[in-house]
């Protein structure tokens, strides 16, 4: 083995022009390979971070209340009742809490937007407390300071609220002003005005859509009783976990008599239209994962992996074709070393895996050159801190500010993938390599 | 005009309008004749109908708003003892559903469900762009400070702007209201309210005021005959309130109850 090594590195080293020609265009697309991946899986965790720091558990119980035939309220009558059935089904979670839903438009002087109201109990989030932080004043006032003003635990108090950068912008307001929220259920509206005790950098694109305020303000502005909330939110160890959890909960929960709908993988406010249409009157659960809950944003990593397929299939397909062509070319110019080397005793297989190599290592040092070139993009990029300001990119990045997310798996992989791919591309050519008869070889030319 | 002339006009102009500025007493007192111009201290009974109306989505439509949905309601109130109810009998849908203010709580009873629950003071009435306060006792003073604005003309009519502050712990719907109050007639032609922020929320137009003599204050009660809440923060939606039948003779005495309620609701 180490004899093929080196007979295949010198051979790449004999022809260093085509080397370097073809090694520099695998390390591009294995860069360019490697800055999809990271991108794509920065766009996942992304949205794993924001959905389970703003609007989701990993498992979720939810539900829906209908008082009349037309109603849908998200919202669950006894929220202790089932706190107390989860932690006697899967008494092995993380951290469990529980939050009441609303949905309102928030009104400053300038501006008005639609968002998520979510309930909080202060004392039970301190995992979402640890996940945000008070944002610089220059993240939503044009020319503002680096100083963040507000504070968290002002959401202790009534009538507060939490929202993010990117809202506070577009209402253009600061830590210490009056929103107003307009909400309406069941035909009713209702309003009040909350001091703005914080504003928090953005997590993701879904911070556009979330606001935090006290658990009181909900009950008050629904008219709810205090023993109501709107979800069960709990958090795993692992959360590749989620959905057997959620199996597990459907039917201990199931077992304790409550009433739970059919699993539909949609977040709860796509239930509405057909939980109203329904013929049932009362209290039903309805359980979800993280996914299920942020699935009409899914499509967003579908797209990016299929995009991303598409490029490197294309470029891949270039790659194998000049590695073929180049190992044509290789064999054509060896063609008496390769009788030579038959005729003193060299198998077939020896002769296929010298070209087999060859390519392999051309491909693992080419891949080791592009991913040298991705990571100090994407360093560069990610300490640079580009703004993102369009809307549409945001929404795609899930960010608002450029960063993307290496991983060693990521880097591997890659490393692999271009050194198996080149050797696949090199199969052919070693073969017919392999095939030459020595006498035939040797008479090569003459 | 010379220069002098044009000087002399000027102060005159100045010291006139000067002279229109209420001070701070003048207008504390002058909302306090607000709300004793609308104060029965005995009992209180009329019949409501509440329209709701949308802009219309016809471009160049002839009625700039379309009636969406009408209701009908009893009101009755005991404003010695701070009591309101309202009782709606129309549409069919909605008869028997309650609103009942007592204590300073606002509680709405649903007969379908035969559940009582607390409202806000916010809360809107049946869905429709009106509240509480619309149908209730005039409480300016007990719940505001009053500040002189301006005055100046709207329509045909001389009027005093004034401007509200809630005082600090006082439950109401609108922290900070602007009046414009008829100086003729001292009657409130029209009422602005904003939210904390500033923000316009709700416009309500007073066209005409009805003058009855109760017996049991003694002197005469005005009445708003109609009033026109127009919707700031939904720009397509006005309420059209109509009081009809008022009437001022005293009331059952029992008849401010829950059970009273839920019994003209079976």
């Amino acid at each position: 083995m180490p004899m093929l090594l080196e007979i295949a590195f010198r051979n790449l080293l004999q022809a260093r022009r085509r080397t370097l020609l073809l090694g520099l265009a695998i390390a591009i697309v294995a860069t360019l390979f490697l800055v999809l991946r990271a991108v794509s899986s920065s766009v996942s965790e992304r949205m794993i971070e924001s959905s389970t720091t703003l609007s989701s558990g990993h498992v979720n119980v939810g539900g829906f209340f209908k008082a009349r035939k037309r109603d849908a309220a998200p919202m669950l009558a006894d929220g202790e009742a089932i706190k107390a059935a989860v932690k006697e089904i899967i008494p092995n979670y993380q951290s469990m809490i529980d939050r009441h839903r609303g949905w309102g438009r928030v009104i400053s002087p300038a501006a008005s937007i639609n968002a998520g109201m979510h309930g909080i109990v202060f004392d039970q989030e301190e995992r979402f407390f640890n996940s945000v932080r008070l944002a610089p004043e220059m993240e939503y006032v044009k020319g503002g300071s680096e100083e963040a003003f507000g504070s968290f635990e002002d959401l202790r108090n009534k009538d507060t609220v939490m929202i993010f950068a990117s809202q506070a912008k577009k209402l253009e307001v600061k830590v210490g002003d009056t929103l107003t929220i307009v909400t309406e259920a069941a035909g009713q509206s209702n309003t009040v005005d909350l001091k703005i005790a914080a504003i928090a950098s953005d997590v993701g694109f879904m911070s556009n859509y979330n606001i935090f305020v006290p658990r009181q303000t909900i009950l008050d502005l629904y008219r709810l009783n205090d023993k109501s909330t709107g979800v069960v939110m709990i958090y795993l160890n692992d959360p590749d976990d989620s959905l057997a959890v959620m199996d597990k909960l459907n039917e201990g929960l199931k077992k304790k008599g409550f009433l739970i709908r059919d699993h539909e993988p949609q977040p709860f406010f796509l239930k509405f239209e057909k939980v109203m249409g329904e013929d049932w009157l009362g209290q039903k659960l309805d359980l979800t994962i993280w996914t299920d809950e942020i699935s009409f944003v899914l499509w967003i990593t579908s797209a990016l992996d299929l995009v991303s397929l598409f490029v490197i299939s294309v470029l891949g397909v270039i790659i194998i074709g000049g590695i073929m062509n180049s190992m044509w070319m290789s064999v054509r110019e060896r063609i008496k070393e390769i009788g030579t080397m038959r005729a003193i005793g060299a198998s077939k297989s020896y002769i296929g895996f010298i070209f087999v190599i060859e390519a392999m290592l051309l491909g693992f040092f080419s891949a080791a050159v592009g991913i040298f070139i991705g990571c100090a993009l994407v360093l560069s990029m990610n300490a640079l801190k580009l703004p993102i300001t369009n809307d549409g990119v945001r929404l795609f990045l899930m960010s608002s500010v450029l960063n993307v997310n290496l991983h060693a798996k990521d880097i591997f992989s890659t490393l692999i993938l271009f050194s198996g791919l080149t050797g696949v591309a090199a199969l052919y050519p070693a073969l017919k390599a392999a095939r030459l008869r020595p006498v035939e070889a040797l008479m090569h030319g003459k | 005009m010379n220069i002098s002339r044009a000087i002399v006009f000027s102060i005159a102009l100045v010291s006139s309008v000067k002279a229109l500025a209420l001070s701070e007493d003048e207008t504390k007192k002058l909302v306090g004749v607000i709300d004793e111009k609308q104060r029965n201290t005995g009992d209180y009974a009329s019949i409501v109908v509440i329209e709701q109306w949308e802009k219309s989505k016809v471009p160049n439509a002839k009625e700039p708003y379309e009636l969406k949905k009408a209701f009908e309601a009893r009101t009755y109130r005991r404003d010695a003892d701070d009591q309101l109810i309202i009782l709606f009998s129309k549409p069919k849908a909605e008869a028997g559903k309650g609103y009942f203010r007592k204590e300073k709580t606002l509680l709405l009873y649903e007969p379908a469900l035969g559940k009582w629950e607390r409202q806000t003071e916010r809360a809107s009435i049946a869905g429709t762009g009106s509240r509480r306060d619309d149908f209730d006792e005039s409480r300016l003073v007990e719940e505001y400070t009053a500040k002189w604005v301006t005055d100046e003309k709207l329509g045909k009519y001389n009027v005093h702007r004034i401007k509200l502050n809630a005082k600090p712990g006082a439950d109401v719907a609108a922290p900070i209201l602007d009046l414009w109050i008829d100086d003729a007639s001292q009657n409130i032609l029209k009422r602005e309210e904003a939210a904390l922020s500033g923000k316009l929320m709700r416009r309500t137009l007073y066209p005409a005021w009805e003058k009855m003599f109760s017996k049991s204050k003694g002197a005469d009660v005005y009445v708003p005959k109609e009033m026109y809440v127009y919707d700031l923060l939904e720009d397509e939606k006005l309420t059209k309130i109509r009081l009809q039948n008022v009437n001022l003779d005293p009331l059952e005495k029992n008849m401010f109850t829950k059970a009273w309620i839920e019994s003209q609701s079976r």
